[in-house]
């Protein structure tokens, strides 16, 4: 019977690429339907807005 | 428009659709619908360079008081003569920047990669998207500076979906 702990036995899959590109955000959208993948964007997109004229977003 | 509201990609692809225009969704958007998670502040199509499209195409433009983003400031809109002879049309609208298409990469058209696309369901919505793959080679065709830039996100994109690198799918 194998008693390693279940991380040991299961390892986690990268945070990271070799060329350094964040996988863990990646699985993130790839999880979300795509409208909530549009709706992501647009939320991204309204909040560098607001914060290009000075505001904070609305929370 | 207030040139700093931001873009409602969700409003200008009801347009689109209301109006029955033919088109594709590519660049950035059709990145993140595929689940690339990138940032793009204006939404590209291409469109299908039929001219009762280009009438279909118009009267959304219409609606949605385009013009061209001229660095001069001067006051162009688009017709059908421009829709036809140009490849790239940067315009602004009331629903903010809109990029319309009738060719991308080497030169491929709306009949050309209409067989690349996925149909994506957005609420009550149905949109045909370039396949990330798809996205990718329009991206290293244009090999500028902000095309470089996302390539290893869309890359690493490809590879998490598929399990497969650009390289063993082609």
């Amino acid at each position: 019977m194998d008693t390693r702990p279940n991380s040991e036995a299961t390892p986690s899959p990268p945070a990271e690429s070799p060329d350094g590109v964040d996988l863990t955000l990646i699985r993130w959208t790839l999880s979300l339907t795509p409208l909530e993948r549009l709706e992501l964007l647009q939320d991204w997109v309204d909040g560098l807005a607001e914060l290009r004229n000075g505001r904070l977003p609305e929370r | 428009m207030d040139g700093s509201r931001s873009v409602k990609f969700r409003g200008l692809l009801q347009a689109l659709l209301r109006h029955e225009v033919d088109f594709l969704v590519v660049g950035g958007v059709a990145a993140q619908l595929e689940g690339a998670p990138i940032v793009t502040f204006d939404l590209d199509i291409l469109y299908d360079n039929t001219p009762a499209n280009l009438d279909r195409l118009l009267g959304v433009l219409r609606e949605l008081k385009a013009r061209y983003r001229d660095p001069a400031g001067r006051h162009i809109e688009p017709d059908s003569t421009k829709l036809q002879t140009l490849r790239t049309h940067l315009l602004l609208t009331e629903l903010g920047a809109l990029d319309l298409l009738s060719q991308i990469g080497a030169g491929r058209t709306y009949q050309d990669l209409v067989g690349r696309t996925i149909l994506y369901e957005l609420g009550e919505d149905h949109v045909r998207v370039l396949e990330l793959a798809a996205v990718i080679e329009s991206k290293e065709h244009a090999n500028r500076d902000k095309d470089r830039a996302v390539l290893p996100v869309l890359r690493q994109t490809l590879i998490l979906k598929t399990g497969i690198t650009q390289d063993e799918g082609s």
